[in-house]
Protein backbone atom coordinates (compact mmCIF):
# COMPACT_ATOMS: atom_id res chain seq x y z
CA UNK A 1 0.00 0.00 0.00
CA UNK A 2 1.28 3.26 -0.89
CA UNK A 3 1.69 5.79 1.73
CA UNK A 4 -0.05 8.96 0.92
CA UNK A 5 1.99 11.76 1.72
CA UNK A 6 0.02 14.86 3.55
CA UNK A 7 -0.52 17.82 1.64
CA UNK A 8 1.19 20.54 3.94
CA UNK A 9 0.20 23.57 4.24
CA UNK A 10 0.97 26.56 1.56
CA UNK A 11 3.90 28.07 3.52
CA UNK A 12 4.32 31.92 2.80
CA UNK A 13 7.33 32.20 0.08
CA UNK A 14 9.49 34.70 0.41
CA UNK A 15 10.46 35.74 -3.63
CA UNK A 16 13.56 38.09 -3.84
CA UNK A 17 13.04 41.22 -5.59
CA UNK A 18 16.14 40.85 -7.47
CA UNK A 19 15.97 37.34 -8.26
CA UNK A 20 12.68 36.25 -9.52
CA UNK A 21 14.35 32.37 -9.17
CA UNK A 22 15.33 33.16 -5.43
CA UNK A 23 12.35 31.72 -3.88
CA UNK A 24 12.43 30.54 -0.47
CA UNK A 25 9.88 29.98 2.65
CA UNK A 26 9.77 32.96 4.99
CA UNK A 27 11.18 33.69 7.89
CA UNK A 28 11.15 35.69 10.63
CA UNK A 29 14.41 37.14 12.10
CA UNK A 30 14.69 40.55 14.28
CA UNK A 31 18.74 40.26 13.12
CA UNK A 32 17.73 40.68 9.25
CA UNK A 33 14.07 42.36 9.37
CA UNK A 34 14.52 44.91 11.85
CA UNK A 35 18.18 45.29 11.15
CA UNK A 36 17.63 46.44 7.16
CA UNK A 37 15.27 49.11 8.50
CA UNK A 38 18.20 51.40 10.20
CA UNK A 39 20.23 50.90 7.20
CA UNK A 40 20.59 53.81 4.15
CA UNK A 41 21.95 53.48 1.09
CA UNK A 42 25.18 55.68 2.22
CA UNK A 43 25.84 53.41 5.00
CA UNK A 44 25.77 50.42 2.38
CA UNK A 45 28.12 52.02 -0.02
CA UNK A 46 30.44 52.86 2.90
CA UNK A 47 30.13 49.35 4.02
CA UNK A 48 30.79 48.45 0.69
CA UNK A 49 34.26 50.42 0.19
CA UNK A 50 35.78 49.76 3.67
CA UNK A 51 35.23 45.22 2.42
CA UNK A 52 35.60 46.06 -1.21
CA UNK A 53 36.58 49.09 -2.26
CA UNK A 54 40.30 48.35 -2.17
CA UNK A 55 41.23 46.13 -4.63
CA UNK A 56 43.17 42.94 -3.64
CA UNK A 57 45.08 40.53 -5.28
CA UNK A 58 42.90 37.82 -3.94
CA UNK A 59 39.44 39.21 -4.66
CA UNK A 60 40.27 40.33 -8.18
CA UNK A 61 42.18 36.79 -8.98
CA UNK A 62 38.51 35.45 -7.72
CA UNK A 63 36.29 37.90 -9.54
CA UNK A 64 38.81 38.02 -13.06
CA UNK A 65 39.15 34.11 -13.61
CA UNK A 66 35.42 32.42 -12.96
CA UNK A 67 33.84 31.23 -15.81
CA UNK A 68 30.59 30.21 -14.45
CA UNK A 69 31.33 26.40 -14.97
CA UNK A 70 29.13 25.75 -12.41
CA UNK A 71 31.31 22.68 -11.45
CA UNK A 72 31.26 24.12 -7.85
CA UNK A 73 27.59 23.15 -7.61
CA UNK A 74 28.41 19.15 -7.18
CA UNK A 75 30.47 19.98 -3.77
CA UNK A 76 27.75 22.11 -1.68
CA UNK A 77 25.66 20.15 0.60
CA UNK A 78 22.93 22.71 0.02
CA UNK A 79 23.06 22.24 -3.42
CA UNK A 80 22.70 18.42 -3.08
CA UNK A 81 20.05 18.35 -0.16
CA UNK A 82 17.79 21.26 -1.99
CA UNK A 83 16.99 19.23 -5.46
CA UNK A 84 19.98 20.53 -7.29
CA UNK A 85 17.74 24.16 -6.95
CA UNK A 86 20.12 26.57 -9.05
CA UNK A 87 20.31 29.49 -6.62
CA UNK A 88 21.78 27.12 -4.33
CA UNK A 89 25.30 26.49 -6.32
CA UNK A 90 28.35 28.00 -4.33
CA UNK A 91 28.65 30.19 -8.02
CA UNK A 92 24.96 31.16 -7.81
CA UNK A 93 25.48 32.81 -3.93
CA UNK A 94 28.66 34.85 -5.41
CA UNK A 95 26.39 35.85 -8.17
CA UNK A 96 23.52 37.21 -6.12
CA UNK A 97 25.86 38.58 -3.57
CA UNK A 98 28.99 39.77 -4.61
CA UNK A 99 28.57 40.60 -8.68
CA UNK A 100 25.77 42.20 -7.83
CA UNK A 101 27.43 44.34 -5.64
CA UNK A 102 30.12 45.35 -7.61
CA UNK A 103 28.15 45.68 -10.69
CA UNK A 104 26.69 48.54 -8.67
CA UNK A 105 29.49 49.29 -6.98
CA UNK A 106 27.73 49.06 -3.57
CA UNK A 107 24.79 51.47 -4.62
CA UNK A 108 22.57 49.32 -3.67
CA UNK A 109 19.01 49.23 -1.55
CA UNK A 110 18.56 47.60 1.94
CA UNK A 111 16.21 45.11 0.62
CA UNK A 112 19.36 43.67 -1.21
CA UNK A 113 21.19 43.71 1.49
CA UNK A 114 18.71 41.56 2.84
CA UNK A 115 19.10 38.95 0.55
CA UNK A 116 22.25 39.24 0.75
CA UNK A 117 22.71 38.34 4.59
CA UNK A 118 20.23 35.90 3.94
CA UNK A 119 22.47 34.05 1.56
CA UNK A 120 25.69 34.56 3.03
CA UNK A 121 25.19 33.49 6.32
CA UNK A 122 21.62 30.47 6.15
CA UNK A 123 22.66 28.71 2.92
CA UNK A 124 26.29 28.26 2.98
CA UNK A 125 28.55 26.53 5.96
CA UNK A 126 31.68 28.26 5.07
CA UNK A 127 33.02 24.67 4.73
CA UNK A 128 35.72 25.48 1.42
CA UNK A 129 34.13 22.27 -0.47
CA UNK A 130 33.55 23.93 -3.20
CA UNK A 131 36.92 25.56 -3.45
CA UNK A 132 38.37 21.95 -4.01
CA UNK A 133 35.71 21.28 -6.77
CA UNK A 134 36.37 24.59 -8.56
CA UNK A 135 39.04 23.76 -11.60
CA UNK A 136 41.02 26.91 -10.58
CA UNK A 137 40.54 26.63 -6.68
CA UNK A 138 39.08 29.65 -6.47
CA UNK A 139 38.74 30.31 -2.68
CA UNK A 140 34.56 31.25 -2.89
CA UNK A 141 34.69 30.74 1.11
CA UNK A 142 36.77 33.66 1.31
CA UNK A 143 34.70 35.74 -0.67
CA UNK A 144 31.55 34.38 1.04
CA UNK A 145 33.40 35.59 4.19
CA UNK A 146 34.21 39.10 3.03
CA UNK A 147 30.30 39.37 2.15
CA UNK A 148 29.43 38.75 5.93
CA UNK A 149 32.31 40.85 6.83
CA UNK A 150 30.01 43.55 5.12
CA UNK A 151 26.85 42.08 6.47
CA UNK A 152 27.89 42.68 9.83
CA UNK A 153 29.43 46.42 8.98
CA UNK A 154 25.94 46.98 8.65
CA UNK A 155 24.58 45.24 11.74
CA UNK A 156 22.45 42.80 9.31
CA UNK A 157 23.29 39.12 10.97
CA UNK A 158 20.61 36.59 12.08
CA UNK A 159 20.18 37.53 15.86
CA UNK A 160 21.44 34.22 16.77
CA UNK A 161 24.90 34.57 15.44
CA UNK A 162 25.12 38.45 16.46
CA UNK A 163 24.04 37.38 20.00
CA UNK A 164 27.36 34.80 20.79
CA UNK A 165 29.16 37.29 18.88
CA UNK A 166 28.22 39.98 21.84
CA UNK A 167 28.76 37.06 24.40
CA UNK A 168 32.09 36.99 23.24
CA UNK A 169 32.54 41.22 23.11
CA UNK A 170 31.28 41.04 26.83
CA UNK A 171 32.95 38.16 28.29
CA UNK A 172 35.36 36.19 25.53
CA UNK A 173 33.52 33.13 25.78
CA UNK A 174 30.46 32.42 24.29
CA UNK A 175 28.16 31.42 27.45
CA UNK A 176 28.51 34.39 29.37
CA UNK A 177 30.29 32.44 32.24
CA UNK A 178 32.09 34.71 34.90
CA UNK A 179 35.47 33.83 35.87
CA UNK A 180 34.60 33.04 39.22
CA UNK A 181 32.15 30.50 38.01
CA UNK A 182 34.64 28.96 36.00
CA UNK A 183 37.05 28.66 38.56
CA UNK A 184 34.68 26.56 40.99
CA UNK A 185 33.71 24.57 37.74
CA UNK A 186 36.77 23.62 37.93
CA UNK A 187 37.24 22.79 41.28
CA UNK A 188 33.90 20.82 41.20
CA UNK A 189 35.22 18.60 38.26
CA UNK A 190 38.57 18.07 40.40
CA UNK A 191 36.24 16.89 43.21
CA UNK A 192 34.24 14.67 40.94
CA UNK A 193 37.68 13.27 39.53
CA UNK A 194 39.31 12.21 42.87
CA UNK A 195 36.71 9.38 43.22
CA UNK A 196 37.71 8.43 40.34
CA UNK A 197 41.11 8.51 40.25
CA UNK A 198 43.86 8.73 43.14
CA UNK A 199 45.33 12.51 43.41
CA UNK A 200 43.64 13.61 40.71
CA UNK A 201 44.27 17.34 40.22
CA UNK A 202 43.31 20.27 37.74
CA UNK A 203 46.58 22.75 38.08
CA UNK A 204 45.56 26.38 37.86
CA UNK A 205 47.90 29.21 36.52
CA UNK A 206 51.13 26.62 36.62
CA UNK A 207 54.26 28.26 35.10
CA UNK A 208 56.48 26.37 33.02
CA UNK A 209 54.31 23.62 31.86
CA UNK A 210 54.52 21.52 28.83
CA UNK A 211 50.71 22.15 27.99
CA UNK A 212 48.12 24.39 28.42
CA UNK A 213 44.76 23.68 27.83
CA UNK A 214 41.94 25.58 26.44
CA UNK A 215 38.37 24.39 26.37
CA UNK A 216 35.13 25.23 24.48
CA UNK A 217 33.17 27.11 26.64
CA UNK A 218 30.47 25.14 26.65
CA UNK A 219 32.48 22.16 28.26
CA UNK A 220 32.81 24.33 31.58
CA UNK A 221 29.16 24.98 30.75
CA UNK A 222 27.13 21.92 29.85
CA UNK A 223 29.69 19.18 28.88
CA UNK A 224 31.60 19.29 32.28
CA UNK A 225 32.25 15.56 32.45
CA UNK A 226 34.97 16.18 29.76
CA UNK A 227 37.07 18.47 31.69
CA UNK A 228 38.28 15.56 34.61
CA UNK A 229 37.96 12.93 31.48
CA UNK A 230 41.13 15.49 29.94
CA UNK A 231 42.18 15.68 33.39
CA UNK A 232 42.63 12.30 33.86
CA UNK A 233 44.36 11.71 30.40
CA UNK A 234 47.13 13.79 31.11
CA UNK A 235 47.46 12.80 34.43
CA UNK A 236 48.16 9.07 34.05
CA UNK A 237 49.91 10.11 30.84
CA UNK A 238 52.26 11.98 32.79
CA UNK A 239 51.97 15.39 30.98
CA UNK A 240 52.81 18.68 33.17
CA UNK A 241 49.94 20.43 32.01
CA UNK A 242 47.50 23.68 33.48
CA UNK A 243 44.23 25.60 32.53
CA UNK A 244 44.05 29.06 32.91
CA UNK A 245 42.08 31.01 35.20
CA UNK A 246 43.77 34.32 35.74
CA UNK A 247 41.48 36.35 33.03
CA UNK A 248 39.29 35.73 31.01
CA UNK A 249 40.62 34.03 27.60
CA UNK A 250 40.49 30.79 28.00
CA UNK A 251 37.28 29.86 25.53
CA UNK A 252 38.89 28.36 22.36
CA UNK A 253 35.79 28.40 20.32
CA UNK A 254 36.52 31.58 18.08
CA UNK A 255 32.89 32.02 17.33
CA UNK A 256 33.07 35.66 15.48
CA UNK A 257 35.28 34.20 12.96
CA UNK A 258 31.24 33.10 11.79
CA UNK A 259 30.40 37.07 10.93
CA UNK A 260 34.02 38.42 10.36
CA UNK A 261 34.45 40.47 13.38
CA UNK A 262 37.77 40.67 12.96
CA UNK A 263 38.69 43.07 15.78
CA UNK A 264 36.88 40.08 18.54
CA UNK A 265 38.61 37.47 16.66
CA UNK A 266 42.29 38.96 17.60
CA UNK A 267 41.21 39.59 20.84
CA UNK A 268 40.54 36.29 21.50
CA UNK A 269 43.51 34.73 19.64
CA UNK A 270 45.98 36.75 20.98
CA UNK A 271 44.30 36.72 24.56
CA UNK A 272 44.79 32.63 24.20
CA UNK A 273 48.64 33.37 23.15
CA UNK A 274 49.68 36.20 25.21
CA UNK A 275 48.28 33.60 28.32
CA UNK A 276 50.14 30.76 27.00
CA UNK A 277 53.28 33.04 26.86
CA UNK A 278 52.98 34.10 30.35
CA UNK A 279 52.51 30.99 32.09
CA UNK A 280 55.86 29.59 29.67
CA UNK A 281 53.53 26.60 28.17
CA UNK A 282 55.21 24.92 25.52
CA UNK A 283 52.21 23.78 23.64
CA UNK A 284 48.50 24.96 23.34
CA UNK A 285 45.49 22.24 23.02
CA UNK A 286 42.72 23.75 22.27
CA UNK A 287 39.23 21.37 22.38
CA UNK A 288 37.90 20.84 18.55
CA UNK B 1 31.39 40.22 -49.79
CA UNK B 2 33.42 43.21 -51.78
CA UNK B 3 35.47 44.30 -48.76
CA UNK B 4 35.64 40.92 -46.57
CA UNK B 5 37.32 39.39 -49.86
CA UNK B 6 39.35 42.30 -50.68
CA UNK B 7 43.08 42.08 -50.45
CA UNK B 8 43.35 45.55 -48.75
CA UNK B 9 41.43 44.41 -45.51
CA UNK B 10 43.82 40.72 -45.86
CA UNK B 11 46.80 42.83 -45.72
CA UNK B 12 45.70 45.01 -42.88
CA UNK B 13 44.85 42.16 -41.00
CA UNK B 14 48.02 40.23 -42.00
CA UNK B 15 50.59 42.74 -41.63
CA UNK B 16 49.94 45.73 -39.25
CA UNK B 17 47.12 44.16 -37.27
CA UNK B 18 49.41 41.30 -36.14
CA UNK B 19 51.86 43.23 -34.98
CA UNK B 20 49.42 44.55 -32.78
CA UNK B 21 47.80 41.68 -31.80
CA UNK B 22 50.99 40.23 -30.80
CA UNK B 23 52.05 43.13 -28.99
CA UNK B 24 48.96 43.93 -27.18
CA UNK B 25 48.34 40.12 -26.10
CA UNK B 26 51.82 39.86 -25.17
CA UNK B 27 52.61 43.37 -22.97
CA UNK B 28 48.91 43.01 -21.45
CA UNK B 29 49.42 39.88 -20.42
CA UNK B 30 52.88 40.52 -18.54
CA UNK B 31 50.92 44.03 -17.15
CA UNK B 32 48.20 41.54 -16.08
CA UNK B 33 50.38 38.72 -13.91
CA UNK B 34 52.61 41.85 -13.12
CA UNK B 35 49.79 43.38 -11.48
CA UNK B 36 48.17 40.68 -9.95
CA UNK B 37 52.03 39.68 -8.33
CA UNK B 38 52.34 43.09 -7.02
CA UNK B 39 48.88 43.42 -5.11
CA UNK B 40 49.73 40.18 -3.40
CA UNK B 41 52.60 41.49 -2.57
CA UNK B 42 50.87 44.26 -0.35
CA UNK B 43 48.82 41.39 1.38
CA UNK B 44 50.21 40.14 4.02
CA UNK B 45 49.05 36.63 3.84
CA UNK B 46 49.20 35.63 0.45
CA UNK B 47 52.87 34.86 -0.45
CA UNK B 48 54.19 33.74 2.33
CA UNK B 49 51.41 30.63 2.11
CA UNK B 50 52.41 29.90 -0.73
CA UNK B 51 53.70 26.04 -0.97
CA UNK B 52 55.35 25.52 -4.37
CA UNK B 53 55.29 21.59 -3.91
CA UNK B 54 51.62 21.60 -3.13
CA UNK B 55 50.84 23.76 -5.89
CA UNK B 56 52.92 21.86 -8.35
CA UNK B 57 50.97 18.34 -7.49
CA UNK B 58 47.78 19.98 -7.45
CA UNK B 59 48.67 21.38 -11.30
CA UNK B 60 49.49 17.82 -12.04
CA UNK B 61 45.86 16.43 -10.93
CA UNK B 62 44.44 19.35 -12.45
CA UNK B 63 46.21 19.45 -16.12
CA UNK B 64 45.68 15.59 -16.60
CA UNK B 65 42.44 14.11 -17.44
CA UNK B 66 39.89 12.82 -15.04
CA UNK B 67 42.62 13.57 -12.60
CA UNK B 68 40.79 14.69 -9.92
CA UNK B 69 37.60 14.23 -8.19
CA UNK B 70 35.81 17.01 -10.16
CA UNK B 71 36.67 15.77 -13.58
CA UNK B 72 35.69 12.22 -12.77
CA UNK B 73 31.95 13.40 -11.54
CA UNK B 74 31.88 14.83 -14.75
CA UNK B 75 32.99 12.85 -17.41
CA UNK B 76 31.44 14.50 -20.83
CA UNK B 77 32.26 17.70 -19.77
CA UNK B 78 36.03 16.68 -18.70
CA UNK B 79 36.32 15.24 -22.00
CA UNK B 80 34.98 18.20 -23.86
CA UNK B 81 37.15 20.96 -21.67
CA UNK B 82 40.49 18.95 -22.42
CA UNK B 83 39.65 18.75 -26.20
CA UNK B 84 39.03 22.17 -26.27
CA UNK B 85 41.83 23.51 -24.66
CA UNK B 86 44.47 21.92 -25.63
CA UNK B 87 43.18 22.57 -29.06
CA UNK B 88 42.85 26.09 -28.45
CA UNK B 89 46.11 26.62 -27.48
CA UNK B 90 48.17 23.60 -29.48
CA UNK B 91 46.56 23.44 -32.97
CA UNK B 92 47.51 27.48 -33.57
CA UNK B 93 50.71 26.70 -32.70
CA UNK B 94 51.30 23.36 -34.56
CA UNK B 95 48.95 23.83 -37.34
CA UNK B 96 51.07 23.26 -41.04
CA UNK B 97 49.40 26.19 -42.60
CA UNK B 98 49.90 28.74 -39.53
CA UNK B 99 53.66 27.49 -39.83
CA UNK B 100 53.60 27.67 -43.44
CA UNK B 101 53.12 31.51 -42.39
CA UNK B 102 56.04 31.82 -39.51
CA UNK B 103 58.33 30.29 -42.52
CA UNK B 104 56.89 32.71 -45.04
CA UNK B 105 58.14 35.81 -42.72
CA UNK B 106 60.40 34.79 -40.53
CA UNK B 107 61.99 32.12 -42.16
CA UNK B 108 61.62 29.98 -38.66
CA UNK B 109 59.76 26.39 -38.33
CA UNK B 110 58.80 23.90 -36.17
CA UNK B 111 57.42 20.43 -35.96
CA UNK B 112 53.48 20.59 -37.37
CA UNK B 113 50.50 18.38 -37.38
CA UNK B 114 49.52 15.82 -39.46
CA UNK B 115 46.59 17.61 -41.83
CA UNK B 116 44.01 14.57 -40.26
CA UNK B 117 44.83 14.84 -36.80
CA UNK B 118 44.55 19.02 -37.09
CA UNK B 119 41.25 18.04 -38.80
CA UNK B 120 39.87 16.02 -36.58
CA UNK B 121 41.15 17.82 -33.34
CA UNK B 122 39.30 21.32 -34.88
CA UNK B 123 36.05 19.33 -35.16
CA UNK B 124 36.15 17.96 -31.82
CA UNK B 125 36.80 21.62 -30.59
CA UNK B 126 34.19 22.98 -32.48
CA UNK B 127 31.99 20.48 -30.99
CA UNK B 128 33.66 21.43 -27.43
CA UNK B 129 32.10 24.34 -28.23
CA UNK B 130 28.82 23.34 -28.83
CA UNK B 131 29.01 21.42 -26.26
CA UNK B 132 29.54 24.53 -23.83
CA UNK B 133 26.96 26.71 -25.43
CA UNK B 134 24.48 23.61 -25.01
CA UNK B 135 25.30 23.37 -21.57
CA UNK B 136 24.88 27.04 -20.65
CA UNK B 137 21.45 26.78 -22.28
CA UNK B 138 20.03 23.57 -21.15
CA UNK B 139 21.87 23.06 -17.36
CA UNK B 140 19.88 25.33 -14.83
CA UNK B 141 22.66 25.16 -12.26
CA UNK B 142 24.79 26.81 -15.12
CA UNK B 143 21.93 28.80 -16.83
CA UNK B 144 21.18 31.07 -13.77
CA UNK B 145 25.06 32.33 -13.88
CA UNK B 146 25.71 32.82 -17.20
CA UNK B 147 26.07 36.35 -18.39
CA UNK B 148 26.16 37.37 -22.11
CA UNK B 149 29.90 37.55 -21.90
CA UNK B 150 30.32 34.07 -21.29
CA UNK B 151 28.58 33.26 -24.52
CA UNK B 152 30.66 35.74 -26.43
CA UNK B 153 33.69 34.46 -25.27
CA UNK B 154 32.56 30.66 -26.28
CA UNK B 155 31.61 32.34 -29.80
CA UNK B 156 34.73 34.14 -30.65
CA UNK B 157 36.45 30.26 -30.13
CA UNK B 158 34.11 28.74 -32.29
CA UNK B 159 33.72 31.49 -35.19
CA UNK B 160 37.86 31.00 -34.91
CA UNK B 161 37.98 27.22 -35.57
CA UNK B 162 34.88 26.89 -37.62
CA UNK B 163 36.16 29.76 -40.30
CA UNK B 164 39.31 27.78 -40.16
CA UNK B 165 38.11 24.61 -41.31
CA UNK B 166 35.82 26.16 -43.60
CA UNK B 167 38.71 28.60 -45.15
CA UNK B 168 41.04 25.23 -45.21
CA UNK B 169 38.63 23.36 -47.19
CA UNK B 170 37.24 26.53 -49.17
CA UNK B 171 33.49 25.78 -48.33
CA UNK B 172 30.92 27.95 -48.18
CA UNK B 173 32.17 31.85 -48.10
CA UNK B 174 34.87 32.71 -51.24
CA UNK B 175 38.59 31.59 -49.74
CA UNK B 176 39.77 34.81 -48.88
CA UNK B 177 36.33 36.43 -47.14
CA UNK B 178 36.26 32.71 -45.12
CA UNK B 179 40.14 33.48 -44.05
CA UNK B 180 40.04 37.33 -43.58
CA UNK B 181 36.89 36.38 -40.76
CA UNK B 182 39.33 33.55 -39.85
CA UNK B 183 42.06 35.97 -38.51
CA UNK B 184 40.13 38.40 -37.82
CA UNK B 185 38.23 35.88 -35.19
CA UNK B 186 41.71 34.75 -34.15
CA UNK B 187 42.65 38.27 -33.76
CA UNK B 188 40.00 39.42 -31.45
CA UNK B 189 40.30 36.25 -29.27
CA UNK B 190 44.06 36.88 -28.28
CA UNK B 191 43.48 40.31 -27.94
CA UNK B 192 40.85 39.86 -25.54
CA UNK B 193 42.29 37.38 -23.23
CA UNK B 194 44.46 40.21 -21.33
CA UNK B 195 41.15 42.37 -20.91
CA UNK B 196 38.44 39.68 -20.08
CA UNK B 197 37.75 36.76 -17.81
CA UNK B 198 39.65 35.16 -20.28
CA UNK B 199 43.05 35.64 -18.66
CA UNK B 200 41.92 32.34 -16.39
CA UNK B 201 44.77 31.27 -19.48
CA UNK B 202 47.40 32.04 -16.66
CA UNK B 203 45.20 33.29 -13.46
CA UNK B 204 44.88 29.03 -13.38
CA UNK B 205 48.15 29.02 -12.25
CA UNK B 206 47.73 31.56 -9.08
CA UNK B 207 44.75 30.87 -7.93
CA UNK B 208 45.38 27.14 -8.38
CA UNK B 209 48.94 27.59 -6.43
CA UNK B 210 47.13 29.48 -3.71
CA UNK B 211 43.93 27.05 -2.82
CA UNK B 212 46.56 23.68 -3.01
CA UNK B 213 48.59 26.06 -0.65
CA UNK B 214 45.96 26.36 1.62
CA UNK B 215 44.66 22.58 1.22
CA UNK B 216 48.54 21.44 2.41
CA UNK B 217 47.95 23.39 5.16
CA UNK B 218 44.79 21.74 6.21
CA UNK B 219 46.88 18.46 5.29
CA UNK B 220 44.18 17.14 2.87
CA UNK B 221 44.09 17.62 -0.76
CA UNK B 222 42.28 19.74 -3.28
CA UNK B 223 42.16 17.14 -6.13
Amino acid sequence: MAIKPEVSEEKEVYVSPYFPEYVRPKIEDPGLDETIKRITPEKIEKAYQAVFGKETARIKAIVETCIHCGLCAEACQWYLSNDRDPTYAPVAKVKMTVWELMKRKGKVEPSLVYDIARIAFTECNICHRCSLYCPFGLDITFIIGLVRRFCFLLGVVPQRMFEMNQAFMATLNQVWMSQSDYIDTLFWREEEGMYELKNLRIPMDIEGVEVIWYPLAAEPKAGVYHIDRIAKIFQVAGVKWTMLTINDSWDSSNMPMFIRDFFTMQRIVRGLYDNAARLRAKKLVLTE
Amino acid sequence: MGFLESVALYNFLRGPMVWITFIVFIVGSIYRIYTLINLAKKEKVVLPFINLKAAIKSYFHWLIPFGSRSWRLRPYFTLFTFVFHTGIVFIPIFLYAHNALWYESWKISWWTLPETVADVWSIFVIIGCLFFIGRRIFDPTVRFVTTYSDFVFVFICLFTFLTGFLAHYQWLLPYRAMLNLHILFGEIMLIAIPFTRLTHMYYFFFTRAWMASQAASWKTKDW
